[in-house]
């Protein structure tokens, strides 16, 4: 089952429509409106992106900020449906998004590791039985039962982390590669994630680590204004962004 | 297996309203949440909730009885009035607000994970519905004062609650979409929300208007949801079968057109969050 192919996106584009000077106030644009300035453009976030991902792949995106690295990610994670072209993604689909975004601080650890786990897809019950192994994981087995209003923001992290790692989907979506906490759970969190990716999930990720990208992806490609300017091995890749970036 | 193909029809309502059953496990949750954060927390737990409305009323009890010595027709006792007027109006608002900024502020979670928004939107009007039936003890105690009680029909009341659910889950949807987009819709909403408290007869009864102002009243839906809900509950004042088709007619057109207008507006709005 090693070619099932867990991503299909062929021929993608997201466009919307956004307002020349960008107003997000009422007032502005009233006035603009009045005085016939409301203008609107097309804006393309993503042009004609196709890509797959088998099973066991790890595939990367890398380009320059506002390239649509992450408005790709956020499509394929169903948030934002494609404008053109078609997705299709099989299994369970797992984000590690920003630490801590969706817990409670006036909730205790184990209530928020219920949350949290029920947010990223997963069901109260199973959560319900995660609870002790994700604490033990996170070192806070005894702070389970006070608000995180009280945990310091690496005990937040920690435990953030533990939950979105407790399970291994068919999809990973990392926005930048996640290192939390002291020097210690450092180097645990990014063998879990390390192993998360090895462990025959496709993964989808998103760096400025080129390092990173060069070693762990299977394919890299490579995002310029939304359009998918090359793709392909990682280190012809990396080569062909390097040499626009220096250029 | 779960497959996600994005050239698959959805159709509105229908599917967000069976995406909200299946995630009936996390809609429970939210509400839990939102509960216990309100009283869990708190050294006067439950009653803290309850103390808004309660100042809120003897403020104005204060202000109306005593102050400006207004009296409903056939000397009906005021207090009870005005409570539950208070008790609907602080369901309403809370509902609406809650649910639209849990939306907007729940940006870290949204643009990361699937999870339709509307779930949050349902869950801050369902926990308001509970605190409102909480709300419904010092009502009670209210109304033995006037040697009152609670009508054998009372469960009725949990019908308007239903009713508030359906019409405040639509209405917050479309209010997230306005703060998202406006930054400067929350002052313009609140003035709104305002005017529509000073519409509805919470403090004063409708008889004391004139014939014209009073027609444009009874158009407002919380007038009529108002109306049933004292007539239910403590048998105060009366009820029309007019009330009843404003009150169903409005609870499922803001429920089917926010959750529609939503569906059609959300993928754009989320782009820019």
């Amino acid at each position: 089952m090693s070619t099932e192919k867990i991503v299909e996106a062929t021929d993608i584009s997201l466009a919307y429509r956004r307002t020349r000077h960008r107003v997000s106030s009422l007032k502005q644009t009233a006035i603009d409106t009045i005085k016939g300035r409301m203008a609107y453009e097309e804006f393309f976030a993503l042009r004609n992106v196709s890509f797959e991902i088998a099973r066991g792949e790890t595939v990367s995106i890398i380009g320059r900020n506002g390239a649509g690295k992450s408005t790709l990610l956020k499509v394929i994670a169903r948030v934002l449906p494609p404008t053109n072209g078609r997705v299709i993604v099989r299994g369970d689909v797992a984000p590690m998004i920003e630490l801590g975004a969706g817990f409670n601080p006036e909730l205790t650890g184990a209530e928020n590791i219920i949350l949290y786990g029920t947010l990223l897809g997963r069901t109260p019950k199973q959560m319900q039985s995660r609870i002790e192994a994700i604490a033990d994981w996170a070192g806070l087995t005894e702070h389970l039962d006070i608000p995180i209003r009280a945990y310091s923001s690496g005990m937040t992290a920690r435990l953030a982390f533990a939950t979105a790692t407790d399970v291994t989907p068919d999809l990973l979506l990392i926005d930048e590669i996640l290192s939390v906490g002291d020097e210690d759970f450092r180097e645990k969190s990014a063998a879990r994630t390390l192993a998360m990716m090895n462990s025959g999930c496709a993964v989808l990720l998103v760096s400025h680590d080129l390092e990173a990208v060069r070693t762990m992806s299977s394919r890299a490609i490579y995002l310029e204004n939304g359009n998918q300017k090359i793709s392909g091995n990682p280190n012809d890749v990396i080569e062909a962004y390097l040499a626009d970036v220096h250029h | 297996m779960k497959v996600y193909d994005s050239a698959a029809r959805q159709i509105p309502v229908v599917s967000q309203v069976k995406s909200i059953y299946e995630n009936r496990g996390l809609l429970r949750l939210l509400v839990v949440r939102d509960l216990t954060v309100r009283y869990k927390r708190s050294v006067i737990g439950v009653w803290w909730s309850l103390l808004n409305p309660l100042f809120t009323t003897a403020v104005l009890y204060y202000v109306f009885n005593t102050v400006f010595k207004s009296r409903l027709p056939g000397q009906a006792p005021f207090l009870p009035y005005l409570l539950s007027g208070v008790l609907l109006i602080t369901l309403f608002n809370q509902s609406l607000t809650l649910g639209a900024d849990a939306i907007a502020s729940g940006a870290g979670v949204l643009t990361k994970v699937y999870i339709r928004p509307e779930i949050f939107a349902a869950s801050a009007s369902i926990s308001s519905g509970i605190n409102f039936l909480i709300g419904l003890v010092p009502l009670t105690i209210v109304l033995a004062i006037y040697r009152k009680t609670p009508t054998w029909h009372f469960p009725i009341v949990l019908l308007v609650i239903g009713c508030m659910v359906l019409f405040t889950t639509g209405l917050s949807l479309l209010l997230a979409i306005a703060y998202i987009n406006f930054d400067d819709s929350r002052s313009l909403i609140n003035i709104f929300l305002m005017a529509l408290q000073y519409m509805t007869p919470i403090f004063y009864p409708i008889t004391l208007l004139g014939p014209h102002t009073r027609d444009v009243i009874q158009l407002n839906p919380l007038y009529s949801f108002l109306q049933i809900f004292r007539r239910e509950f403590g048998n105060v004042g009366i009820s029309t079968l007019q009330n009843w088709e404003i009150m169903f007619g409005c609870s499922i057109i803001a429920f089917v057109g926010g959750f529609y207008i939503f569906s059609k507006r959300w993928p754009k709005v989320v782009a820019k969050l």
